[in-house]
């Protein structure tokens, strides 16, 4: 993996996650494809960088989701007048040097205990085993008296909904259609999909 | 292809393997591989991995806490409900009004302004505030909670509730939830709310709505009130639907509402429509900004966005009430549906003091 780049990605475009699912909340009608509009965004941003790093990368990412949901629409997945309209005027305030990317150690921190605090119980157990005490995962498994595969299935949990709760921030909050919701994981949604 | 929520389960699984420490070199390969295979792969990965490299960071919260035990939820800051439940980062968020006894109050301003500075002294005051959480959360795992909460009409408000499941309002809507030992009760006064139920076996969830009853053990599902009607739509788990005796003393059956269910409960009886989840969502549309109708008779579709709008729109004659319209529109954007209206139907728009009325051309 070429490394510069990754790192790249995680520091100028992920961290921007919140704003964008705020603005794909807004722009588009149907939740249920949010999660996979995201990733195609991300895709056609990291592609393009692989080339040349965008010289202003949070407005690069908000044209590219721009672009594609004008596309999906054009090809006619959605009717709605309104919302042509509204990714046209694509109402965000760009600042390249956002609050987001400035957030304190302290505000990081916070956002980090709430992400923390909104995992199942067995899963929050298990990250802190693992993260704040350092245990492996054997001796996780050991301490909690469960098997080791059952710790490597939290830990997979784990960080898939820090992901979710962390780069998108507050707006993880907001019950996206099947999204990862902390309940949505815990009510056999979950399993549906693999878990 | 897989889906984006394949991928992601899939990258996280690669991600829990190579944190469980013995990966082998057979293991590293088929990572590699797997990360070469697609880009939707790569950029799925860096982000979970970038996400578990941050939880390093709660080392932070470790300091002062014994070895072996896992501190409890919002022990971070002294307060009763927790961190999740007041972000300070979103101001349009609802204040709950908590009820110790009879009389609502509002939490006191300077209570969060307190919070907010502790939280500058964090590391300082950990060991203490999670002290007086424990206590606190001994109290109040005794007590009975009480909290309201509403909308104003345009408003949607999203309310985490303390035993972690969700409630979103609808505009103009008023919900009392209480919370105690052995049940988790709703009472929706007004208007119309979506809940995300946390699984708990134990505490069955009530929606109670006049002498209607919608209970669920961890599921999705919105009920809204129409004067004495009622509408439950159920995307995911089961619900139950039960009636107190009607006024002429008859009582309605007691129905379960699986995913893609929605009951209209009258007077008159209880009318279940059994279809796909995706159709079901369709009347919670709302939550993310839109009303959609299919084939739908004008008068109620102008009902539908006066529920949302200060500035109503009044049907001026039968035959207009009875024209019908389809498709998806933002609910705040009244004038944008009434001009797609007048453009498409014989139908005249006049502005009449604080509401719009529609009149055949």
């Amino acid at each position: 993996m070429d490394d510069s780049l990754n790192s790249w990605f995680a520091r100028e475009i992920l961290v921007h996650e919140s704003a964008l699912m705020r603005y794909l909340l807004r722009s588009w009608f149907r939740r249920e494809e949010i999660h996979d509009l995201r990733q195609e965004i991300y895709v056609r941003v990291y592609e393009a960088a692989a080339k040349a790093r965008p010289a202003m990368p949070k407005s690069f990412m908000f044209t590219t989701a721009r672009h594609l949901m004008t596309d999906r629409l054009r090809r006619g997945r959605v009717v709605s007048i309104e919302a042509v309209g509204d990714i046209d005027a694509l109402n965000v305030l760009i600042d390249e040097i956002s609050p987001e990317r400035r957030l304190g150690a302290r505000q990081e921190l916070k956002r980090l205990t709430d992400a923390f605090d909104r995992l199942p119980d067995r899963c929050r157990e298990v990250v802190w085993l693992r993260r704040v005490e350092e245990l492996s995962q054997k001796e996780v498994a050991a301490r909690m008296g469960i098997s080791e595969k059952t710790v490597e299935k939290q830990v997979a949990k784990g960080a898939r909904l820090i992901a979710e709760y962390f780069h998108g921030g507050s707006h993880a909050r907001r019950p996206a259609h099947g999204d990862a919701m902390d309940t949505a994981y815990e009510n056999g949604h979950g399993q549906q999909q693999g878990d | 292809m897989a889906s984006s929520r394949e991928i992601e389960h899939t990258a996280a699984a690669w991600l829990a393997r190579r944190d469980a420490g013995d990966c082998s070199e057979r293991d590293r390969q088929q990572l590699d591989a797997w990360l070469d295979a697609s880009v939707a792969h790569r950029v799925a990965f860096i982000r979970l991995d970038a996400a578990w490299r941050q939880s390093d960071r709660l080392k932070a919260l470790g300091a002062g806490v014994p070895a072996g035990v896992v501190p409890a939820r919002g022990s971070w800051t002294p307060s009763p409900f927790g961190n999740a439940d007041e972000p300070a980062d979103e101001p349009r968020h609802p204040h709950p009004t908590h009820t110790d006894a009879d009389s609502p109050r509002r939490i006191p301003r300077q209570h969060r302004e307190q919070r907010r500075s502790l939280l500058r002294h964090f590391a300082a005051a950990a060991a203490l505030a999670l002290v007086v959480s424990l206590a606190l959360g001994w109290r109040h795992y005794a007590a009975v909670e009480q909290a309201s909460y509403r909308t104003a009409i345009g408003d949607l408000q999203e309310v985490p509730l303390a035993d972690g499941s969700t409630a979103t309002l609808s505009s103009d809507s008023r919900i009392l939830v209480t919370l105690s030992h052995g049940e988790r009760h709703v009472d929706l006064q007004q208007g119309e709310a979506f809940f995300a139920v946390a699984k708990d076996p134990a505490r069955p969830f009530v929606v109670s709505i006049g002498g209607r009853r919608v209970t669920a053990v961890g599921t999705r599902f919105s009920v809204r009130r129409d004067m004495a009607d009622l509408r439950v739509v159920v995307t995911e788990g089961l619900v139950r639907l039960e009636s107190d005796r009607l006024p002429n003393g008859l009582r309605q059956p007691t129905t379960l509402l699986p995913a893609g269910s929605v009951a209209l409960a009258s007077d008159a009886g209880v009318v279940v429509h059994s279809g796909s989840v995706q159709q079901a969502e369709e009347y919670l549309s709302w939550r993310s900004g839109f009303v959609s109708f299919h084939d739908t008779p004008l008068a109620t579709a102008a009902a539908e966005f006066n529920r949302y709008n200060t500035r109503k729109i009044v049907i001026g004659d039968a035959s207009v009430g009875a024209m019908r319209v389809g498709g998806n529109f933002r609910w705040s954007n009244t004038d944008a549906f009434v001009r797609l209206l007048a453009q498409g139907f014989p139908i005249k728009a006049r502005q009449q003091g604080d509401s719009i009325v529609l009149t055949r051309r």
